[in-house]
C-alpha cells in the first residue's frame, strides 16, 4: 500500500504544468476568446509534441502507454490552465475505449500523431463537444458504441463557457466497437480531474489577489472572513484529490466498484469547483464580477463540467444505489476491498 | 397583531393586478445591461408612470400615491406576480428618492423627485473608487468649491447603469485637508456634463452593466449638493441603509423565484435528487421567512420605528437566499444549465439569474462587512 504520486509521474505533470503556464497563459486565453477562435494550433502542436495525444496509446502504436492515473493528473493541469483544447475527449477518453474494442491500431496511431481526432457523443443528452475538426465520432446507441468515420454536423449550442464548442445531437451510426458503459465513466473521471484543477487555479487566483488588494490600510487577506473563505477552499481541495486518484486506479484496474468511485470523484470535484468559484468571486469583490478579470473563464468551465457526463443527480443516484441499495460493501475494512 | 389585509388593501391589490395584466409587455425585454434593453426598460418606467405607479409610497405632489409600506409590499407582490420588467431606475426611486425626501430642500424635492417617479431621469450611483470599495471612507475624488460651483476631479467605478443613465449621485471630498469620513459631501451631477468620461466595463456575463467615470474638472452647481457641506457621510449611510434595508429587494422578487423553482422541480422531479428536493423546499421557506420579516419591519417603521444596523441582517439574508435558489435551479437543470438558449426567456433565465445572484453578496456592502457590522453593532462584540 502506497498512496503517493511517484517521482517520475510528478515530473511529467510538472513539465505539462510549466508548458501550459508558458504557452497557455491568461493572455492567450483572452485572445482565444476575443478573436472567437477558441482553439490554438500552437497549443495543439505543443501538446502533441509532448506526447500527450499518445499518453494512453500503447507503445506499439507510437504512444507512451501510460495509465489513467497519469492522464487524470494531466487533466488536472488542463483544468488549472482552463485549456479548452479537446485533448481529453479523444486522447484520454476515447483511446481506452478503442484499445478495449481491439482492432483499432491504425486509428490509435493516428490519434497519437494528431492525424486523427475522435469526438464523443455524450450518452446522457447526445451533445458533442468539438465536432468541428474531428475525423471520427464515437456515439452510443442501445448500449453499444458506434465509431463513425464520417460524422454529420449538428446544430451549434451556445454555452456560457466562451471557449466551449458544443453541438446538438446527431444520429449515431458506424461500426460497433463495444459496450457503452465505460464511456460515461471515463468521461466523468476526466471531468472530475479538470474540476480539481479548476478549483486549484481559482483558489490560487483568489489567494494572490487577497495578498495584493488593500482596504482599510491592509491586505484584504489579513481579514479573517477572507482567510476563512480561502482556507475552506483548501480543505475541500485536499479531500477531493485522493478520490480522483482512487477512481482513476479503480477504472484502470477494471474493478466492479469503479463506477461508484467515479461518481464519488465527479460529485466531489464538481461541487468543489463550483463552491471554490463562489468563494473566489466573493474574495475578488466587484473585480471578480468583471469580464476583464479572468476568473469567469474558470467558473463557467466549472459549471459546464458539473453538468456534463452525468450531473449531480445522476452521480448521487449511483452512489445511493451502491451505498443505501447495498451493492457496495461498506465499513472500516472496505477502503480498498 | 393582525395578519389579514383590509378590504381597502384587497381592492388596491385588485387594481394593481388589473393594470399589470393589461400593461406588462407580453414579450420579455432585452436585458437592461445592453443599450437596446436599457431603452426598452426606460420606456417601461414611463408606462408605469402613466399609470401613476412610479413610486406608490411617495406624496402625490412628487408623482406618487401617498400610500403606506404595506400597500407598497402589495404593489410589489402584484408586480412580480405579473413578471413585470426589472426597474431600471432602482437607484433613483429606491435609494436616492428616500434620501432626498429626508435630507433634500423643498426646491430639490420638486426638482428631482417628480422626474424620477416619471422615469424621465434615470440615475446611477457613484460611491466606489478603485481604492475605496469596502473602505468607502478612503474616497479621494475631489469637489473643490469655486464660487457657486464645485469642480470635480477624480475617478469613480462600478457605477451600475452609468453606461447609459442620465444623472449620478455620489460622495466627493469637498475638504481637501480632511480624512476618512469627514469633509465628504453628497452631490448630484448630470452625467452629460462636459469633463465626464464614461468607460463601460464588461461584466461577468459579457454586457456592460456598470461603468467607470472619469471626472476632469467637471463643474457642478452648488445647489446640487444634498445636506450641508461635509455632512455627506451621514447622508450616504442613510442611502446605504435604504439599499440594504427594506426597499431594494422586496420579498415578492424571491417569492416569485421560489415559485418558479418549485415549478422547475416538478418538471424534473423524476430524476431530481433528494438533495435538490430539500433545497427547493428551503428556497420556498427562505422566501416566506423573508416576506414575514419584511412585513414585520414595515409594520415597525409605519409605527414610527427605525431600522439601523438591522439592515445588515436583511442584506445577508436575501443575497444568500437568492444565490442558493439560483444555484439549486442550475443543479436541477443539470447539463442544460450551461446553455444560453434560455436567455431572454425571463421566467426561465436561471443562468443569467445565477450570474447576477453572485454579485448580491458583494454589492450594497459585502456580506463580510455586513457580518462585521452585525457582530460589532448588534451583538456588541469587540472591534
Ligand atoms: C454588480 C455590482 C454592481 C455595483 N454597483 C455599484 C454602483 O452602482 N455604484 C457604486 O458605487 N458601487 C457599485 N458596486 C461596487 C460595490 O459597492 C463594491 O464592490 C463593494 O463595496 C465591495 O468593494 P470592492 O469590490 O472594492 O471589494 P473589496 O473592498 O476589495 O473587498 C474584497 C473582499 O474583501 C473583503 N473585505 C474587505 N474589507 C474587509 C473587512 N474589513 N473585513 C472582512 N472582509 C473584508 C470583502 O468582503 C470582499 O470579500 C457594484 C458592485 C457589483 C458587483
Amino acid at each position: 500500500m502506497d498512496f503517493r504520486i511517484t517521482e517520475d509521474r510528478a515530473a511529467l505533470v510538472d513539465s505539462v504544468r510549466d508548458y501550459l503556464a508558458g504557452v497557455h497563459g491568461v493572455e492567450r486565453l483572452r485572445a482565444l476568446d476575443a478573436d472567437g477562435s477558441a482553439r490554438s494550433d500552437e497549443l495543439r502542436r505543443g501538446l502533441t509534441e509532448m506526447g500527450l495525444r499518445g499518453l494512453l496509446v500503447p507503445e506499439a502504436q507510437g504512444g507512451l502507454g501510460l495509465s489513467l492515473v497519469d492522464a487524470a493528473l494531466i487533466a488536472i493541469e488542463l483544468g488549472r490552465a482552463a485549456v479548452a483544447e479537446p485533448l481529453v475527449d479523444d486522447a484520454f477518453v476515447a483511446v481506452p475505449l478503442l484499445i478495449a474494442a481491439g482492432g483499432q491500431e491504425a486509428l490509435l496511431g493516428a490519434i497519437a500523431t494528431g492525424d486523427a481526432r475522435v469526438a464523443l457523443q455524450n450518452p446522457v443528452n447526445g451533445w458533442v463537444a468539438d465536432l468541428d475538426g474531428a475525423t471520427h465520432l464515437i456515439a452510443e446507441r442501445d448500449g453499444r458504441l458506434l465509431l463513425d468515420a464520417a460524422p454529420a454536423r449538428g446544430e451549434a449550442l451556445d454555452s456560457v463557457d466562451p471557449l466551449r464548442r458544443l453541438q446538438a445531437p446527431v444520429a449515431a451510426k458506424g461500426d460497433d466497437v463495444g459496450a457503452s458503459d465505460a464511456l460515461l465513466d471515463h468521461a466523468a473521471l476526466f471531468a472530475a480531474a479538470q474540476g480539481v484543477g479548476l478549483a486549484e487555479a481559482m483558489l490560487a487566483q483568489a489567494t494572490d489577489y487577497a495578498k495584493i488588494r488593500t482596504q482599510f490600510g491592509q491586505p484584504i487577506g489579513s481579514f479573517q472572513a477572507v482567510k476563512h473563505h480561502l482556507a475552506s477552499a483548501a480543505v475541500a481541495i485536499e479531500f477531493a484529490r485522493p478520490l480522483l486518484l482512487r477512481a482513476a486506479l479503480a477504472l484502470e484496474q477494471g474493478l466492479a466498484s469503479a463506477p461508484v468511485h467515479v461518481s464519488h470523484a465527479k460529485l466531489a470535484a464538481a461541487d468543489l469547483a463550483w463552491s471554490v468559484g463562489e468563494a473566489a468571486i466573493q474574495v475578488h469583490g466587484a473585480m471578480g464580477y468583471t469580464y476583464e478579470v479572468d476568473l469567469h473563464f474558470w467558473m463557467k468551465r466549472a459549471w459546464a463540467l458539473a453538468g456534463a457526463w452525468g450531473d449531480r443527480a445522476f452521480h448521487l443516484a449511483r452512489i445511493d444505489a451502491a451505498v443505501i441499495g447495498g451493492s457496495l460493501p461498506i465499513g472500516p475494512a472496505h477502503s480498498f476491498a | 397583531m393582525e395578519l389579514a389585509y383590509t378590504p381597502e388593501q384587497q381592492a388596491f391589490r385588485a387594481e394593481v393586478r388589473d393594470w399589470m395584466a393589461a400593461n406588462v409587455p407580453a414579450r420579455p425585454l432585452v436585458t437592461l445591461e445592453r443599450e437596446e434593453g436599457y431603452h426598452q426598460h426606460v420606456a417601461w418606467e414611463r408606462r408605469l408612470a402613466e399609470g401613476n405607479w412610479g413610486m406608490v409610497t411617495w406624496p402625490e405632489a412628487y408623482g406618487g400615491r401617498g400610500l403606506d409600506l404595506i400597500q407598497w409590499l402589495i404593489f410589489e407582490e402584484e408586480y412580480y406576480r405579473a413578471q413585470a420588467p426589472l426597474r431600471v431606475n432602482q437607484n433613483g426611486i429606491f435609494l436616492l428618492g428616500p434620501t432626498i425626501m429626508e435630507y433634500g430642500t423643498d426646491e430639490q424635492k420638486a426638482r428631482f423627485l417628480t422626474p424620477m417617479a416619471k422615469g424621465e431621469v434615470i440615475w446611477a450611483q457613484a460611491w466606489s473608487e478603485p481604492n475605496a470599495g469596502s473602505d468607502m471612507a478612503a474616497i479621494k475624488t475631489r469637489a473643490v468649491r469655486d464660487g457657486d460651483h464645485y469642480v470635480i476631479s477624480g475617478q469613480k467605478t462600478w457605477s451600475s447603469r452609468a453606461s447609459f443613465a442620465d444623472w449620478g449621485f455620489g460622495l466627493f471630498r469637498t475638504d481637501p485637508e480632511s480624512k476618512r469620513h469627514k469633509g465628504l459631501s453628497f452631490i448630484l451631477f448630470d452625467l452629460n456634463t462636459p469633463g465626464i468620461t464614461r468607460r463601460p466595463i464588461r461584466q461577468f456575463h459579457g454586457d456592460p452593466g456598470f461603468a467607470e467615470l472619469f471626472f476632469d474638472e467637471v463643474r457642478v452647481p452648488v445647489e446640487n449638493r444634498i445636506a450641508a457641506e461635509g455632512e455627506g457621510w451621514n447622508v450616504a449611510m442613510a442611502t446605504a441603509g435604504f439599499e440594504r434595508g427594506l426597499m431594494l429587494r422586496s420579498p415578492a422578487r424571491f417569492q416569485a423565484a421560489a415559485a418558479r423553482l418549485v415549478a422547475l422541480f416538478r418538471e424534473h422531479r423524476d430524476r431530481a435528487s433528494p438533495a435538490a428536493r430539500e433545497q427547493v423546499l428551503a428556497a420556498w421557506m427562505g422566501a416566506q421567512a423573508y416576506a414575514y420579516n419584511t412585513y414585520a419591519v414595515a409594520s415597525k417603521i409605519m409605527a414610527g420605528g427605525h431600522i439601523g444596523a438591522e439592515a445588515s441582517l436583511n442584506k445577508i439574508f436575501w443575497s444568500e437566499l437568492d444565490r442558493a435558489m439560483h444555484r439549486t435551479a442550475m443543479q436541477l437543470l443539470g447539463a442544460t444549465a450551461e446553455l444560453r438558449q434560455f436567455a431572454g426567456d425571463r421566467a426561465n433565465d436561471w443562468l443569467e439569474g445565477y450570474i447576477f445572484s453572485l454579485a448580491g453578496p458583494i454589492y450594497a456592502g459585502s456580506n463580510e462587512i455586513q457580518r462585521n457590522i452585525i457582530a460589532e453593532r448588534l451583538l456588541g462584540l469587540p472591534r
